[in-house]
C-alpha cells in the first residue's frame, strides 16, 4: 500500500514537471504584462512540432531540439502578440485585460488550426527510443521522465537567478510592480514585454517538446493541458515563479494520489476541487507574495 | 448606434424570407436531393475521415452518372464532426435545418452518433451510422437508424474468444470513457470467466498526457492480455507506458485504436506484437474491387466502404419509393432494396438505379457487405480481420 502511494507521488511529480514549464511561462507573462495569455497552449504545440521537425527530419538530439522549440515558440509568441494582442492592449478600458485574454483564446484557436492545416491531425513521435523504466526498490520511473523533471527544475532555477541577479530581470520586476514608475526610471516597457513574451512562450515550447517526447505531438497537444497549466499558475498565485512550479507539482501529485480512492475517470475533477478549496482559504493562491517576479 | 425602426426591420425580414424561398422550394421540389455526410475529418477519430469523404463523393458520382434518382441529381453535403459530440450536433443541425438533407451518413464515433440520433428521428431524417455502441439502436428511433458496423457486443465477443484462443487467462481492459467501455469490460470478462480465467478493467479519462498510474493499476492485476479500448491518441500513450513499465503479455486493440495511423505514430518496439480486431469490408466482392480501383488504393477500411454504402442505400431507397424524397421514404424503403430475397442481387448502385427505374426490384450488396438489417436497425453478417503489428507493419493473421 505504501509503495503504491509512493509510486503515485512519483508519477504525479513527473506529470507536474511537464506542466511546470508552461505554468512558469503563463505566470511570467501575467506578471509583466498583466493578462493571462491563453495562446500558451498553442505555443506548447508549436514547440512540440519545432522540436519534432529538427529531431525526426534533421536527426538533431534532444537538447538542441529543445533549444529550437524554445526559439520557435518564443518567436511565434512575439509575432502573435504583436499582431493580435498588442493592438488590443493599447485600447485602455476598464476591461482591457479581460478582452486581451479573450483575444488570446482566439489566437490560440487560430494557431492550433494553422498547425492542423500544415501538419494534419496525425500523431508524430520523436525519433528517440522509448526506454524501459528504472526500478528503484519497488518504485519504477522512466529515464526520460527524470530528464523532464531535471530540465524543468533547472530552468526554474535559471529564471530565479535571472530575476534576482541581472539588470534586465530586475527591470522586469520593476515593470511588474509599477509600470508607470518603471517608465519614469527610463525602463522601456515594450522591450521588456517582448522579452517576457519570448521567454514565457519559449518555456511553454520546451514544455510542449518534452511532453511530445514522452507521448507524441498533434495539433491539440497543448490545448489538452491548458486548463491544468492555468490551474497550476492560479494555485501558485499567478505572479510567483516558484509558486507556478510548486503549484504544478502539487496538482500533479494530488490528482495522481487521488487515484488511490477514486476512478480515473474523475481524476481531473479532483484536481479542480482541490484548487477550489485552496482558493477558498487563500484567495491569492498558495504562494502569492513569495519571492518571484512580483515580490 | 444605428437605429433600426420597426418598418425597415419588417422589410428586411421579408426580403430575407423571399431570398430563402427558392431554396426551401428546391428542397422539396425538383432540385438536387441532398444527403448529409457527417464524418470526423479532424480530432481523435479522424483516421478514416479523408477516405470516408472521398468514398461519399465517389458514391454520388456513381449515382449521378447513372442518371440520378428518377432524373434528380444527388448531392452530398460533407460536414466535419471534429470527433466531438458538441460540434457534431451543430453540424447535424445545419444539415437538417439549412441543407434539408433526407438522410445523414457517416457518423462514426459512438458518442457523436448518440448525440445526433435524437435530432435525426425528431426531424424524420434517416441516420446511417458506422458506430458500434449497442445503446444506439436501443434508442427510441422509430426505425430511422440503420447501423452498418458490427455492434460492441459482437466485437467484444470476438475479442474475448480471440484472447482465450491465444491461451490467455487473465484479461484486463484499458479504455477511455465512451458509451461502450463498460460493455466491453462486461462482455469480455464473461467470456474469460466461462473459459476458466478472469477479467477486469479500468476506464480512464482521455486527453491525458500520461497513463502511468492507470498502467500501474492494470499491471497489479497481473494480466496476461490487455485489451486496448481507446482511440489512436490515448492508445499510443498507453502502449508507450506499457512498454516503459516492462509489460510482456499480449495486447489486443480494436480497429479504431490500433491501425495504420497508430503504427506510424509510435516507435516500432512499442507496438510490436499488438493485435487488432478489424471489422472487414467484403473484400472479395466486385463492389469492393471497383471502389478501391476508383480511389486508386490497394485496400480500404470498412468504415469508408460503409460511408459509400450509406449514400447508395439512401439513393436506392428513394428511387424505389417513387415520388417523394423525404427521410421517411428512405426509412421505409431501405430494407426493400437491400434484403429482398426474391429480388435480383446487384453490387453496383448504377445497375440498381436502372432496374428500379424500369420498375424492377433489387437486393443491393455493397463494398462493405451484404447489408441486411435486423428489426432494430443493426446490420447482420459481418466479417472480421485479425491483424498484428509485425516489424512495424500491420499484417493480416486471419479473416473470419
Amino acid at each position: 500500500m505504501f509503495t503504491e502511494f509512493l509510486q503515485h507521488i512519483v508519477n504525479g511529480l513527473i506529470i507536474g514537471a511537464v506542466v511546470a514549464l508552461p505554468a512558469l511561462g503563463l505566470t511570467l507573462i501575467f506578471s509583466v504584462l498583466g493578462f493571462v495569455n491563453f495562446s500558451i497552449a498553442a505555443q506548447m504545440t508549436v514547440g512540440g512540432y519545432a522540436g519534432w521537425l529538427v529531431n525526426s527530419h534533421l536527426h538533431w538530439s534532444l537538447i538542441p531540439a529543445l533549444a529550437v522549440a524554445f526559439a520557435a515558440s518564443g518567436a511565434i509568441g512575439i509575432i502573435g502578440d504583436r499582431l493580435a494582442l498588442l493592438p488590443m492592449r493599447r485600447k485602455s478600458t476598464a476591461h482591457t485585460s479581460l478582452m486581451v485574454a479573450i483575444v488570446s483564446i482566439a489566437l490560440n484557436l487560430a494557431l492550433e488550426n494553422a498547425m492542423r492545416f500544415g501538419f494534419g491531425s496525425d500523431l508524430n513521435s520523436y525519433d528517440l527510443p522509448v526506454s524501459r523504466d528504472l526500478v528503484l526498490g519497488e518504485i519504477h520511473v522512466g529515464p526520460q521522465q527524470i530528464n523532464n523533471l531535471g530540465v524543468a527544475l533547472l530552468l526554474a532555477i535559471v529564471l530565479a537567478a535571472f530575476f534576482s541577479a541581472t539588470r534586465m530581470g530586475k527591470a522586469m520586476r520593476a515593470v511588474a510592480d509599477n509600470p508607470d514608475l518603471a517608465r519614469l526610471k527610463g525602463i522601456d516597457p515594450q522591450r521588456l514585454s517582448n522579452l517576457a513574451t519570448f521567454i514565457g512562450m519559449g518555456l511553454a515550447g520546451i514544455g510542449g517538446a518534452l511532453l511530445a517526447v514522452d507521448t507524441s505531438v498533434d495539433p491539440s497537444t497543448g490545448s489538452r493541458l491548458l486548463l491544468i497549466v492555468f490551474a497550476a499558475s492560479v494555485l501558485g498565485g499567478l505572479t510567483s515563479l516558484p509558486g507556478a512550479v510548486l503549484g504544478a507539482l502539487l496538482i500533479g501529485i494530488l490528482s495522481d494520489v487521488s487515484l488511490t480512492v477514486i476512478s480515473p475517470v474523475y481524476q481531473s475533477a479532483t484536481a479542480f476541487i482541490t484548487i477550489l478549496l485552496v482558493l477558498l482559504v487563500r484567495p491569492n493562491g498558495l504562494f502569492a507574495g513569495n519571492s518571484g517576479v512580483r515580490k | 448606434m444605428t437605429h433600426i425602426d420597426r418598418r425597415s426591420f419588417i422589410g428586411a425580414s421579408a426580403a430575407l424570407a423571399l431570398a430563402a424561398l427558392p431554396r426551401a422550394v428546391c428542397a422539396q421540389g425538383g432540385g438536387p436531393i441532398r444527403i448529409g455526410i457527417l464524418i470526423p475529418l479532424t480530432g481523435a477519430t479522424s483516421q478514416f475521415g479523408a477516405t470516408m469523404s472521398q468514398a461519399a463523393q465517389i458514391a454520388v458520382a456513381d449515382i449521378n452518372s447513372a442518371g440520378g434518382v428518377r432524373g434528380r441529381k444527388v448531392e452530398v453535403v460533407i460536414e466535419d464532426d471534429q470527433s466531438n459530440p458538441e460540434a457534431a450536433v451543430r453540424a447535424a443541425r445545419k444539415l437538417i435545418d439549412v441543407d434539408k438533407v433526407v438522410a445523414i451518413g457517416g457518423s462514426y464515433a459512438s458518442a457523436v452518433t448518440s448525440a445526433i440520433a435524437p435530432l435525426c428521428w425528431e426531424s424524420k431524417t434517416t441516420l446511417f451510422t458506422a458506430s458500434g455502441a449497442d445503446s444506439i439502436t436501443k434508442l427510441p428511433h422509430q426505425g430511422y437508424i440503420f447501423r452498418t458496423s458490427p455492434t460492441v457486443t459482437l466485437q467484444g465477443t470476438r475479442v474475448g474468444k480471440f484472447g482465450v484462443e491465444l491461451g490467455c487467462k487473465r484479461m484486463f481492459f484499458l479504455g477511455p470513457q465512451t458509451p461502450f467501455a463498460q460493455n466491453y469490460i462486461d462482455i469480455i470478462s464473461v467470456i474469460f470467466t466461462q473459459a476458466g480465467g478472469s477479467g477486469s478493467g479500468l476506464i480512464y479519462e482521455d486527453r491525458k498526457a500520461s497513463y502511468r498510474s492507470e498502467v500501474d493499476q492494470a499491471l497489479r492485476a497481473k494480466p496476461d492480455v490487455i485489451v486496448l479500448g481507446g482511440y489512436v491518441p490515448d492508445t499510443s500513450v498507453v502502449l508507450k507506458d506499457l512498454y516503459r513499465a516492462g509489460y510482456a503479455g499480449k495486447r489486443i486493440g480494436l480497429s479504431f485504436g490500433v491501425n495504420q495511423k497508430l503504427v506510424e505514430a509510435i516507435q516500432p518496439d512499442v507496438g510490436e506484437g499488438t493485435y487488432s480486431l478489424v471489422p472487414s469490408a467484403e473484400e472479395s466482392s466486385q463492389a469492393y474491387k471497383r471502389l478501391i480501383a476508383k480511389m486508386k488504393l490497394n485496400a480500404l477500411d470498412t468504415y469508408s466502404c460503409q460511408v459509400y454504402d450509406h449514400v447508395c442505400l439512401a439513393a436506392l431507397a428513394l428511387a424505389s419509393a417513387g415520388g417523394e424524397a423525404t427521410g421517411t421514404a428512405v426509412r421505409d424503403h431501405v430494407r426493400g432494396i437491400s434484403q429482398d430475397r426474391k429480388a435480383k442481387v446487384v453490387d453496383g448502385v448504377d445497375e440498381g438505379l436502372k432496374l428500379l427505374a424500369g420498375g424492377g426490384h433489387v437486393n443491393y450488396d455493397g463494398p462493405s457487405g451484404p447489408l441486411e438489417f435486423a428489426d432494430n436497425g443493426d446490420v447482420q453478417g459481418v466479417f472480421f480481420r485479425y491483424e498484428q503489428i509485425q516489424k512495424g507493419k500491420l499484417a493480416v493473421v486471419r479473416v473470419a
